[in-house]
């Protein structure tokens, strides 16, 4: 007892060190909520915030259902079916994923708008004259079409994960006995991968709700605006960020749904093995139609705006300087990188130890870390900086002593930049290693203490095999997060460092989307082979 | 268990090293070149994102062997970074693309006055800060483009009569949180003071073909697809889209006519790129080097040709396409006022509902 009980707590302190650093820097951020009010913050409330907020909710409403339409419909069509082209599917719905959104609705306004292929075409192939409001994207409805679009793979790769590793007997009862694929669906699947779905889901909504770029070339005016226009239009920072803590509340209170929604009932195994699900084989139009959405789905989140970027890219090929691409890719991998690997053994512990500790709050304590993936990350960069500068000037005696004569080290350093890139995607990578722990509960963990094997073997040997496969989801999701990610790149860098997203940026910021598809397809292309060599060489999972 | 804690250990120790090192040991080499010569180095911290300025840091070095370290970011944000950095921050020279940045920079305590002749002689007064903290580098003009079919030139005149009836349903501009509109407003609160000013963007807000959506050339093809007749623009981009890679961009703007408003009133809309000195900056004499680099008339005239801005530096002809635009009359007020009154104006497009 004693013996167990001294382990336990090395891990609770190891896990509680690591949530605590990564909730540090939003101290800044939550002890505004305690700052006075001014007449910005009056002017905020009596002008535009009622409408932004109402704004704010449709967009993740209507986001979060159509991502989990798609997401789930298509989790289940590959988890369960056998149709053709299923195999390359199967890993290829991810690839939406790989486009920066801001960048998805550059394109996509490229495509429809006046000067688009599709209205010259009509105009100078059909001669028609088309009202151009029909084409007109850049407007609420065009924006959930974008952020549903690119985001669905968050439902999609959690929930597949889910359903074809470790439902199989559940289904398979249900299949024995006689239940329609219908009613399995509403009945089995949908109950059982609650969990995924809401963990995907949430993630989409955090990332609607932290992102600017869209819904800025679009127009449309959310909480995110609110924040930004007290910034940097009113050059009130302190009431900006108190609206942003005042989003964490609100995220704070999702996570609370979020955990209810899920209630007590846990589906972990209560066999030894953990089996794929035997796939039922599609004939005639019903597998035409599995195959059709799923070439559907990805046409519009992939090769539609892919085959955009590539002629645009051959229009502007050899009028932009290349020459620095090499080194470009080069620091995009390397963030990407150490910051997926540094995310996963986190999650790892973080979610070892929520799921071995018993109390409420112990619980949510992991689910506060999510907050970083809720603000803006222009906000976010703040809070880092700030907590970063502070650790320079408290380690500045030491800088002296080892001769480094300057305060700014660590936060001149990329080390800044990859810690607030933790501190915003960790949400990514926990939520994956989250569902897998979910899944393996903790009966075969406490078989193997109870024969004598150690904490950290028993760790080694029998928790993270069965985690693979949240394992290999959580660090593709991270990593590609990592590579598209932009505002924190922008503000944390050190100098003389650019990677491809800053560049697709630099470019598109300046209305030349054209010129940004370069480095947009080196991003799209190395998430792609990120994507294949972790689906196809280490997962090596039987379909 | 002590595996895995030094597992951890080792892996942040790592970390650490990997993204410590190349920072210790350059400032290291940094510290070393300090011993021998004069610092060789100027940071700068920049929200232009223009290929062509890379260019001229990169010629800078070459002339000068003084290397330019860039960050770049939107403004704010670097304000802030260098605001929270304070007197360690490395920062040297802040380049940004709007007077009203510059002056909330110089407000902010966080640039220093400089003075240098070759400056004063190549950046005309106007175009300075007051107290010589910035120094403006290139203009643009925001100004009006039409449909050459459906409007003529005479009927156009000043920014003031685009919220007249005629205008009803016609008139096309972006975003209120766009940073050149909020300068807009702010010079014309400057010029026809508050009331006038809130009259007038109610008055734009009334005209609007649409809710405003998309970027400056988005502006431009609305027109070209009929939504409307006239746009508010910035003069780089119409000069970017008559030379763009895309041909049906070129066909849009060759379709519009360009007009510089208010000529015989208060003047078109002018604003300026400039950079000012940073208050505590380590590489002063180089940051001025880099200013003096940057108004000089080859790195002007780069501007002009690359990117369709207008240079500050009088002895410097304009490009054929600007010629072409004409001489106008900008507007007589100090910039330094787009940034007093840029909070005013954010008031303002909010209680018109401006989007």
């Amino acid at each position: 007892m004693q013996r167990r009980l001294a382990n336990v707590n090395v891990w609770t302190v190891t896990a509680a060190i690591i949530m605590i650093l990564l909730f540090l820097p939003h101290l800044t951020i939550v002890t505004s909520i305690f700052s006075p009010s001014n007449e910005n913050w009056a002017h905020m409330k009596e002008y535009v915030l009622g409408s932004f907020i109402k704004t704010s909710l449709i967009l993740i409403g209507a986001t979060a259902i159509l991502t989990i339409l798609i997401g789930l419909s298509l989790a289940w069509l590959i988890a369960q079916y056998q149709f053709p082209l299923r195999r390359f599917l199967k890993w290829a719905l991810i690839l939406p994923l790989s486009i920066p959104p801001f960048i998805g609705a550059y394109t996509y306004h490229g495509i429809v708008n006046f000067t688009g292929v599709i209205q010259t075409t009509l105009r100078d192939r059909g001669g028609m004259d088309l009202n151009p409001a029909y084409f007109d994207i850049m407007n609420l409805p065009g924006a959930i079409f974008i952020y549903s679009i690119f985001l669905y793979p968050y439902v999609y790769t959690i929930t597949r994960i889910f359903l074809s590793q470790q439902s199989a007997s559940l289904i398979e009862s249900a299949r024995m006995l006689g239940k329609g694929p219908w009613h399995i669906f509403f009945q089995v699947v949908i109950p059982i991968s609650r969990v995924s779905i809401i963990g995907g889901a949430s993630l989409v909504v955090l990332e609607v709700l932290n992102d600017y770029g869209v819904v800025k070339y679009f127009g449309i005016q959310t909480f995110t605006t609110a924040i930004f226009q007290t910034w940097f239009g009113l050059g009130d920072i302190e009431s900006s960020i108190k609206l942003a803590a005042s989003l964490m509340g609100f995220v704070i209170l999702i996570l609370m749904i979020e955990k209810l929604l899920r209630g007590r009932r846990q589906y972990s195994y209560s066999t030894t093995k953990v089996r794929p699900l035997p796939l039922i084989q599609l004939k005639g139009w019903k597998a035409f139609i599995a195959t059709g959405y799923g070439l559907f789905i990805i046409s519009l989140g992939f090769f539609i705006p892919i085959a955009q970027l590539i002629d645009w890219m051959i229009l502007t090929f050899g009028t932009i300087p290349m020459g620095e691409f090499l080194t470009y890719v080069k620091n995009s991998v390397t963030v990407a990188g150490i910051t997926a690997t540094a995310i996963i053994v986190f999650a790892l512990i973080v979610g070892n130890f929520s799921r071995l500790v018993y109390g409420k709050i112990a619980k949510l304590l992991p689910k506060l870390t999510i907050l970083g993936y809720s603000i803006p990350g222009a906000v976010i960069a703040v809070a880092v900086v700030t907590a970063f500068i502070a650790l320079d000037r408290f380690l500045e005696p030491l800088y002296r002593m080892i001769g480094v004569d300057t305060t700014l080290v660590l936060s001149v350093s990329l080390m800044m930049l990859i810690s607030a890139y933790i501190i915003r995607f960790f949400a990514i990578g926990f939520n994956s290693i989250e569902s897998g722990y979910d899944k393996i509960g903790t009966d075969f963990r406490d078989a193997s203490r109870l024969l004598g094997v150690g904490l950290t073997k028993t760790f080694i040997k029998v928790d993270v095999p069965m985690l693979k496969g949240a394992i290999i989801s959580g660090f593709i999701l991270v990593f590609i997060d990592v590579l598209k990610e932009i505002p924190l790149t922008l503000i944390l860098r050190p100098f003389n460092f650019d990677t491809l997203s800053t560049k697709a940026f630099q470019y598109a910021s300046d209305e030349k989307i054209m010129e940004a598809s370069q480095a947009s397809l080196l991003i799209v292309c190395i998430s792609a082979l990120a994507i294949v060599v972790f689906y196809k060489f280490l997962e090596k999972e039987p379909d | 268990m002590k595996k895995v804690l030094f597992l951890i250990l080792a892996f942040t120790l790592v970390v650490l090293s990997a993204c410590g090192n190349e920072t210790t040991s350059k400032n290291a080499a940094t510290e070393d070149t300090k011993e021998t010569k004069e610092s060789n180095e100027v940071n700068l911290y920049t929200a232009r994102h223009y290929d062509v300025d890379d260019e001229l840091y990169a010629k800078f070095e070459e002339k000068t062997g003084i290397k330019v370290n860039v960050i770049k970011g939107e403004a704010d944000e670097l304000l802030e970074r260098i605001k929270r950095e304070g007197d360690a921050t490395k920062a040297d020279l802040f380049l940004t693309a709007d007077a009203g940045r510059l002056f909330r920079a110089k407000d902010d305590g966080l640039l220093q006055a400089v003075s240098s002749d070759v400056l004063d002689e190549q950046v005309p007064a106007n175009f300075q800060d007051k107290d010589q903290m910035w120094y403006g580098l290139t203009k643009r003009a925001r100004v009006i483009v039409y449909n050459k079919e459906k409007v003529k030139p005479e009927e156009l005149s000043t920014y003031e009569a685009l919220t007249e009836d005629e205008w009803k349903g016609r008139v096309l501009i972006r975003g209120s949180e766009n940073v050149y509109n909020q300068s807009l407003l702010a010079s014309f609160i400057e010029i026809n003071g508050e009331e006038k000013a809130k009259e007038w963007a109610a008055g734009l807000v009334a005209n609007f073909a649409r809710d405003p959506e998309g970027g400056d050339r988005d502006q431009a093809k609305a027109i070209a697809a009929g939504i409307g007749d006239v746009a508010i623009m910035n003069t780089y981009y119409f000069g970017q889209m008559l030379n763009s890679e895309d041909p049906e961009e070129v066909k849009v703007a060759e379709g519009l006519g360009i007009f510089f408003p208010n000529q015989n009133t208060s003047g078109t809309h002018v604003n300026v790129s400039g950079a000012g000195v940073v208050k505590t900056a380590k590489n002063k004499d180089n940051a001025i080097k880099l200013l003096e680099f940057l108004s000089a008339p080859e790195a002007q005239g780069t501007f002009a040709e690359a990117n369709y801005e207008y240079p500050v530096n009088e002895s410097v002809e304009a490009t054929e396409i600007l010629k072409s635009w004409g001489e106008f009359k900008e507007q007589d007020i100090s910039l330094s006022v787009l940034g007093d009154n840029n909070a005013k104006s954010i008031l303002i497009f909010n209680e018109v509902g401006w989007k």
